[in-house]
């Protein structure tokens, strides 16, 4: 029996002995792969990185700068062919303006592009400080690609996804990357390859890096890096709609005197409530008020921006009939003007937003019942900041 | 004595001239600039008949509009010699490249020309009139692909063939060239961005179209010799012939390429690899093995196993042709890169700054010469 369990063990330690020799020499080479990029104590003073060079898309070479630092966050400006695209990321959220999404402001991105992100966020490679970051990695071969004897190792991100990295077995230093990509905002394999290390401040860094992905091609070509310059975090503020921005003066906590025109013609006063209005995101600006007439309503209203008729909308949502409407209109001489004429009801609503300042705005809502051609105030909505 | 360029791709649609280069190194000087002169934005290729050039182009009169051209050009001086208009010009709304996509081609009495907007023309040579003109898209109900009509035609046998994706069965068309009358439409598919390779195999003279995902061969009378049903779809680069019998097709969509054997008419896979996805620019065949653009590293890999001999990479997606034994290959920003076509090593002999800007169009070598083009500019420089 003793002799069974002595066999047992010898086979199990058989079995487990290539791991733990993998598991070492996956230490070793990535050891000397930070040593190769000029040693931990270097990178260990790197909190921050800038980058500019030129940046190549279909086949038009641009400037492009890009911030890295040492939690994951990361921020670039760079010229995708005939558009501008701007990436940032926190270390877990992000956003870009990618025009050629045919949405030309900032949108949150998806889970693939945050596998992207964190991959374009690491500093050095993301062997550096990997156990710290929750990456795991597993030694595979050693074999020949295109010539070059390469170590192989396979990378297993905190996020589940796999990288196999193909490591120069003469310098220590990365030749070759195979990764999940994006393309159009969805995921795809890719393959990066990197060359022309250059030295700076101690530091060994790839000068030159070229992605291929589906039929796409980008190079990265470095000119200049910065060590540890000063990250502005603001630049990971995602910036509001510009369109949405020109109604930035209704935001605030506000103090409504309501009012309702009168069948002699005069504002007759119908109480006081409050409003609050947010951000709800960075293009959608939200109105919560509530009135009394009869009954208590509460009343939700958004104001957003239609790209596809390039007019601004207020969707109003009335939670007493659960009535939903839509209102569009523009801005000129400082009023907004927003209808449902175009609905072709009986009756079209008007809401004009008017008197604007730093310290209150009005709304005004009219109805009319010959299609546009006159209007008749019905209620008034006089804004004051009480915040 | 060298041959004339009168087509996509030179004298036998391979990207093979026959002529020699002297072998060069990095201190030698650089060949000559004969000339360098703007050109209006187009993709052709430029083809060449003893004195003189022919390519298209285009010039935008508006944001908006434009015209198409088909052109020629004094070779010793690069001087616009006429110009023609031949269709309302194509804009690339991604600003990709606006005009012409196909490389006309040139016969002993006419120039035929395809435009974006998929008007087949045959000009006079001397000064570029229209003889006569077919528009494929109201006479064969074709439809303009995304990026413009791009095919270029070749002549067999006196006959102007022609892929423009014809509906009702008239994708593949042939011509009179002497007065456009239509000789037979064959084939099912849209106007893909191909060209037809042609060969000789078994002893007849094969027009094969790589269209979606069927390679489709057919004699100068338009019948129809075989067909093959591709695992890959949608070629962009031009087939390539190997060994007489052979043909290479390559996407840059799918896994890679495929060589098949054509034996009787009858078909058989006889390779598929991963290691060579062609987009816009051909591969070209020489001595056992294939070198093209993998996506956007310059390859040479073996053509019998696919095996990756070596890899090049920073010309982005550039082109290539073969002088003697010598590739000319032209970075995507304009470099001319002399290289030995040799699968041992990936030998730079010599390379420069061509012309400046985006350059998708593969070079034209003749008489010692080499002529290129882009989106802006032509040159000619002096090899030898």
């Amino acid at each position: 029996m003793n002799k069974k369990i002595y066999q047992l063990v010898i086979i199990c330690l058989a079995l487990c002995l290539p791991n733990v020799i993998f598991a070492e020499n996956a230490e070793s080479i990535i050891a000397k792969h930070i040593e190769a990029h000029g040693g931990l104590k270097n990178w260990n003073k790197v909190e921050s990185i800038k980058v500019t060079g030129q940046f190549t898309a279909f086949s038009i070479e641009k400037d492009f700068m890009a911030y890295k630092n040492r939690s994951g966050e990361y921020y670039a400006d760079l010229q995708l062919g005939k558009h501008q695209v701007i990436e940032a990321f926190d270390g877990k959220e992000g956003w870009t303006i990618d025009p050629w999404q045919e949405i030309t402001y900032a949108r949150r991105i998806n889970t693939g592009e945050k596998n992207v992100f964190s991959q374009k966020a690491e500093i050095l490679t993301p062997f550096f400080d990997y156990k710290e970051k929750g990456h795991k990695v597993e030694f595979v071969a050693k074999e020949k690609l295109e010539g070059l004897d390469v170590f192989v190792l396979k990378l297993t991100r905190n996020n589940g996804k796999e990288e196999k990295w193909y490591l120069d077995a003469n310098t220590y230093l990365e030749y070759k990357c195979e990764s999940k990509w994006v393309d159009f905002a969805q995921e795809l394999p890719s393959e990066t390859f990197f060359d022309d290390f250059r030295k700076v401040d101690g530091l060994v860094i790839p000068f030159f890096v070229e992605r291929t992905f589906w039929q796409r091609d980008r190079l990265m070509q470095i000119e200049n890096v910065e060590i540890n310059p000063t990250f502005d975090n603001k630049l990971l503020d995602m910036p509001k709609r510009e369109e949405i921005k020109k109604l930035a003066f209704l935001e605030g906590k506000w103090d409504v005197k309501m009012e309702a025109m009168s069948r002699r013609g005069t504002w007759r006063s119908m109480g006081q409530t409050l409003s609050t209005i947010d951000f709800a995101s960075t293009s959608v600006l939200q109105e919560k008020i509530k009135v009394e007439r009869t009954f208590p309503i509460n009343i939700t209203l958004s104001y957003t921006y239609n790209d596809n008729c390039g007019k601004y909308r207020i969707s109003l949502l009335e939670d007493l009939s659960s009535s939903f409407e839509v209102f569009e209109g523009d801005f000129s001489d400082n009023i907004f003007v927003f209808d449902n004429a175009g609905e072709k009801m009986a009756t079209f609503t008007q809401f004009t937003l008017s008197d604007i300042g730093d310290e209150g705005f009005t709304l005004t809502r009219r109805i009319s019942r010959d299609q546009g051609k006159t209007w008749q105030d019905r209620d008034k909505f006089t804004y004051t900041r009480s915040e | 004595m060298s041959e004339d360029w009168t087509q996509f791709r030179g004298p036998s649609r391979s990207g093979i001239s026959a002529e020699k280069i002297t072998d060069a190194n990095a201190t030698d000087p650089m060949p000559e600039l004969v000339w360098k002169k703007d050109i209006g934005c187009a993709f052709s290729e430029i083809t060449i008949s003893g004195d003189k050039l022919y390519t298209t182009l285009s010039e935008k009169t508006d944001s908006l509009s434009g015209w198409e051209y088909m052109a020629a050009f004094d070779a010793k001086t690069g001087n616009e010699l006429w110009r023609n208009k031949i269709d309302s010009i194509f804009i690339d709304k991604d600003d990709f490249g606006d005009g012409p996509r196909s490389t006309p081609l040139i016969s002993k009495d006419a120039i035929f020309s395809f435009s974006s907007y998929g008007k087949l023309t045959a000009h006079s040579k001397t000064d570029g009139k229209q003889l006569w003109q077919v528009d494929f898209i109201k006479e064969f109900g074709s439809t303009t692909p995304r990026w413009g009509f791009s095919s270029s035609p070749v002549m067999v046998d006196g006959v102007l063939i022609i892929e423009a994706g014809g509906t009702e069965e008239r994708a593949f068309t042939a011509f009179d060239p002497t007065n456009g009358k239509l000789l037979w439409a064959k084939g099912k598919g849209n106007a893909s961005y191909c060209s037809p390779l042609v060969a000789e195999i078994d002893g007849q003279t094969q027009i094969i179209f790589a269209n979606q995902r069927t390679l489709s061969s057919y004699n100068s009378k338009g019948e129809v010799l075989w067909s093959f049903a591709m695992k890959m779809n949608g070629p962009t680069s031009m087939p390539t012939l190997v060994d007489a019998n052979k043909i290479f097709v390559s996407t840059v969509r799918s896994s890679g390429f495929i060589v098949v054997e054509v034996k009787g008419n009858t078909v058989t896979e006889l390779l598929k690899a991963p290691t060579m996805k062609n987009d816009y620019s051909s591969t070209l065949y020489y001595d056992g093995h294939f070198y093209g653009f993998n996506v956007a590293a310059l390859q040479c890999i073996s053509a019998e196993t696919g095996e990756k001999k070596w890899t090049k990479r920073g010309f982005g997606k550039g082109s290539l042709i073969l002088v003697g034994d010598k590739l000319l290959v032209l970075s995507d920003k304009g470099q001319l890169i002399q290289v030995k076509a040799t699968p041992d090593v990936y030998t730079e002999q010599r390379r420069f700054q061509a012309i400046q800007g985006k350059s998708w169009t593969a070079p034209s070598f003749v008489n010692g010469k080499l002529y290129l083009r882009n989106q802006t500019e032509m040159a000619c420089y002096k090899f030898n």
